[in-house]
């Protein structure tokens, strides 16, 4: 519990309405979209810079730990604090300051949801890049925190690749500005980097500059299906290899394939070993080209059924399957643990099949869909959390698939984060040098380890 | 459903976050005990015992600022049905403190009893063209009704009811029978709808029957009152088994799926549960209807822009999207443009606008926003618990724009061949 004295002055700093502590409320934010519980003292809506550089402060007058927070759909416990921190909610520190359709940039307060800024960016003809399927409600700075990827990744790259720029409150309270915020001419040393993906650690994002995209006039969508995951991997890496770039590139495993039939009926081959959901864009002349290329890859690797979407409605259909892959899967069991691991494309068909063994041997269900352009791989674990047997081997499951991605030459998260949620795997694949320096990195903005401490570095 | 149930309901939420999007509660408010995740979170805590409902009067407040719109549950890849789990604890509430007296004076004692509501439509009239108004308004005798009267119409002089007598014709030869399900609302304070349901259904060779039944039970419903909901569901089922119409024809989304509700209720009733399934079978919304049997188009001309707000039993109870629109464009002269959020709940929500003012105004204001930049002189939707809501928006925001069910511009267009 905080001192009373604390909250009022919080109070004062962000105004009452803006300050929540009661039992009840703090259960509310004691989660994330992860299995991790925290135990907050006090929730702040901030809706400046200097209402959170006050916060930042306080706390650090009193030596109270703080988080911050987006819409809280953090995968890896990032978002829900250590006991009694102050959580600074970003949710209401949210309106686009600017779209700047010459320059093609976006200024935006760290709370704007990703969706907003795809619509506010759409009439000029433009987007931003970054699609997370948390995308409706995810805001650019959990993106940022997160460097977020989506299913356009493979073609346009993660949320690093598009901010421009930042404005920081660090630990100690000061502000400063990065990149494209900085008026100074190059060079700098861009600290822009540093903070993305950095899980909120370093600093809170309180106003980023982004890179808009212009929209291509032409999308095509196709599905192939494929009798052997090895027959999928090769066309995967064919593809890449004619030059090909897609803007979507997913693999769904037969497991994925038969829950979902099982659930929406659309007529998949429920024994078909993986599903290709591939889509490209360009001017109508690239896709026409694209499209021929890729045709030739789902013949040349013995596809069994292909389909190209001829108007928006059989794409939407295509897309059905993509879709009910959650819905689908949970269904089946009422817990799951998703994973996030990276290996490089060639090895993407093996780590299918050994994810798959390791669903075997364990005997749990695990549905596996892979945003396979980038060798980024989700094995979702799916389990009763009331059944022992099911429950217990969770964990050692989750070991070893971690433990055969390094061994594939893989990392341990592709876009989810490390959170609280992989800490103990961060070892397993950085070197002791390399975390020792990330920790002095962490030391040199955070000596007293205030800002979101207990996640990230072990 | 038991605890037990319930649990096994609430563990499919794997708090993905994604209701966010959808719930008014949360788009106006940015606080995370007002979205369908922060409020399954508080129900599973006190069912796990991890909290108490009777000692925590923050999760009875949260439970109930919940508009049971059904948004999280259609747009939730898991499919939790948290409406559902609402009202299962609005449920237990009621049955273990019973009703608070305000709902229950409006609910069991008035909108229980026909000639109740009609008593009280006729005071409420007397009441508005007079200066009583402001008189027990100074009184400020009951704070709860004057924020009802705020957002009463204008009340008609006579019931749709009372005017059957003249309405109703025989017709020759006619195509259709239907039984038209007159609800409290159009009947008592939105009869302008009531008449044009019935005169669009004559002019389509429909014969109309209009039994004597009741309340639906909505309102009681969404209190948690399932005792007083289960009583007026069997007195409506019997009174619809006596005829046996080709449809039965609600103008009311709230009616309609109250209606087809009546089939879950009676889980436990193998008989009632027959008959309310029989009767769900014929129960369809007059827009639908309309467009099933391909109705007249010798019309006139409404020279208007036109926006259609989708009522949440109407879009996700009914699942009834585009026959309202279909019947709009259809009509010469009406331009139909779209709004942002169309189908997101105005927050009316039968009695909630009075109970929880502050919430309820700043979602109505987004509407009515989202309304503005249209930029059409009608709004039209298909329940008149939205139509109550919405006109007093219009009227918060100063507006004259008047709110109208697509059968009342039906009717209209008809009436201007006629001309
Ligand atoms: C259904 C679902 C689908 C998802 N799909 C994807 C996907 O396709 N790709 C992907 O990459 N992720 C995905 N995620 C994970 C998650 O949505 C992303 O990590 C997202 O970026 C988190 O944003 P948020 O606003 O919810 O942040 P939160 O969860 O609130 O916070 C995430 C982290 O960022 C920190 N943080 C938040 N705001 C700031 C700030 N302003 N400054 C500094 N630190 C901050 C927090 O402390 C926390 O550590 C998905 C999640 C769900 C539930
Ligand atoms: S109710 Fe549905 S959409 Fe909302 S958090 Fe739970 S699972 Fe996700
Ligand atoms: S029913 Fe409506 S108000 Fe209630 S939680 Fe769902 S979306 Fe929110």
């Amino acid at each position: 519990m905080l001192k009373n004295e604390i909250i009022n002055k919080l109070r004062k700093i962000v105004g009452s309405e803006n300050v929540l502590n009661s039992k009840i409320t703090m259960t509310t934010y004691a989660y994330d979209s992860s299995p991790f519980l925290g135990k907050p003292g006090a929730v702040v809506f901030p809706t400046t810079t200097e209402m959170i550089v006050e916060i930042i402060k306080l706390a650090n007058k009193y030596n109270i730990p703080v988080t911050p927070r987006g819409a809280g759909t953090c995968l890896c416990g990032g978002a829900v604090g250590v006991e009694d921190a102050i959580i600074i909610s970003l949710a209401k520190f949210n309106r686009i300051l600017e779209i700047n359709a010459v320059n093609r940039t976006a200024l935006v307060e760290p709370g704007v949801v990703n969706k907003e800024l795809q619509l506010a960016a759409e009439p000029y003809g433009l987007m931003y890049a970054p699609d997370p399927a948390s995308q409706n409600v995810s805001t650019i700075g959990g993106n940022i925190a997160e460097n977020a990827g989506g299913i356009r990744g493979v073609k346009y790259g993660c949320t690093k690749e598009h901010v421009l720029g930042l404005e920081v409150v660090l630990p100690s309270g000061e502000v400063i500005t990065t990149g494209g915020l900085n008026s100074q001419v190059d060079p700098e040393i861009d600290l822009t980097y540093i903070f993305c993906g950095a899980e909120g650690t370093l600093g809170l994002v309180t106003k980023a500059l982004l890179s808009l995209t212009p929209i291509n006039s032409d999308t095509k969508t196709m599905t192939a299906v494929f009798a052997t995951l090895e027959d999928a991997g090769a066309c995967v890496s064919e593809i890449i290899a004619k030059g090909v770039i897609p803007t979507t590139m997913e693999i769904l495993d037969n497991t994925v394939i038969k829950a979902v039939e099982d659930y929406a009926k659309l007529g998949l081959p429920k024994d078909a070993a993986a599903l290709i959901l591939l889509e490209v864009d360009g001017f109508p002349a690239e896709t026409k080209a694209m499209v021929e290329n890729i045709i030739q890859a789902f013949k040349n690797n013995n596809s069994i059924n292909y389909k190209i979407a001829k108007d928006e409605k059989e794409r939407q259909d295509l897309w059905k399957a993509r879709r009910a892959v959650n819905g689908a899967l949970g269904k089946l069991k009422p817990s799951n643990v998703v994973h996030d691991i990276v290996v490089p494309r060639d090895r993407l068909a093996v780590m299918l099949k050994k994810v798959a063994k390791i669903a075997e041997k364990y005997d749990i269900i695990i549905g596996q869909v892979a945003h396979a352009g980038d060798g980024n791989l989700h094995p979702t674990l799916y389990y009763d959390h009331r059944i022992p047997k099911e429950a217990d081997v969770i964990e050692e499951a989750c070991d070893e698939i971690i433990k055969e991605t390094i061994n594939e030459g893989g990392t341990i998260s592709g876009e989810h984060g490390i959170g609280l949620e992989k800490l103990k795997y961060m070892p397993l694949a950085f070197s002791q040098p390399s975390l020792d320096y990330m920790k002095k990195i962490k030391e040199s903005f955070d000596p007293e380890n205030r800002t979101n401490p207990g996640i990230l570095l072990p | 459903m038991n605890k037990n149930v319930i649990l096994e309901v609430l563990m499919k939420c794997n708090r993905c976050g994604l209701c966010q999007e959808v719930c008014p509660t949360y788009r106006v408010s940015g606080n995370e005990f007002a979205v369908a995740r922060g409020r399954n979170r508080l129900i599973r805590m006190a069912i796990e015992g991890q909290l108490e409902f009777d000692k925590e009067p923050e999760i009875e407040q949260f439970i109930n600022e919940c508009l049971l719109c059904k948004a999280c549950e259609t747009n939730c890849p898991s499919g939790v049905p948290t409406p559902e789990l609402i009202s299962q604890v609005r449920e237990y509430y009621t049955s273990t403190k019973g009703l608070p007296i305000a709902k229950k004076i409006m609910y069991r004692g008035v909108f229980s009893h026909n000639k109740r509501i009609d008593l009280v439509r006729r005071l409420a009239k007397v009441y508005q063209k007079t200066g009583i108004k402001t008189l027990v308004r100074m009184t400020g005798v009951n704070n709860i009704f004057n924020k009802a009267d705020d957002m009463l119409p204008d009340l008609p002089k006579n019931s749709v009811r009372g005017q059957l007598p003249m309405l109703l014709k025989n017709i020759h030869q006619p195509k259709y029978k239907v039984a038209y399900f007159l609800g409290c609302s159009v009947n008592n304070f939105f009869s302008s709808i009531g008449v044009a349901t019935i005169k669009v259904l004559q002019k389509n060779s429909c014969q109309i029957i209009v039994p004597d039944v009741n309340c639906c039970g909505a309102p009681h419903n969404s209190a948690g009152d399932q005792r007083e909901f289960k009583r007026l569901a069997i007195k409506n089922l019997k009174e619809l088994a006596k005829l046996d119409p080709d449809a039965i024809i609600v103008d009311c989304s709230t009616c309609g799926s109250i209606l087809k509700e009546y089939v879950g209720l009676f889980e436990n009733e193998p008989e009632y549960q027959k008959l309310a399934k029989q009767i769900a079978e014929k129960v369809k919304d007059i827009s639908s209807f309309l467009i099933e049997i391909g109705f007249k188009k010798e019309m006139g001309e409404i020279k208007a822009r036109v926006t259609y707000h989708d009522p949440c039993h109407g879009v996700r109870f009914l699942n009834v999207q585009e026959a309202p629109r279909e019947i709009l464009k259809s009509i010469p002269g009406i331009e139909l443009i779209e709004m942002n959020e169309a189908d997101m709940c105005c927050g009316g929500a039968g009695s909630y606008s009075i109970f929880y003012p502050k919430l309820s105004r700043q979602i109505l204001s987004r509407k009515i926003n989202n309304f503005k930049k249209t930029g059409a002189s009608i709004l039209a939707t298909s329940c008149p618990a939205c139509t109550m809501q919405l006109s007093f928006g219009m009227k918060l925001h100063e507006l004259t724009s008047p709110v109208k069910h697509p059968v009342e511009l039906l009717a209209e267009a008809y009436d201007n061949k006629a001309k």
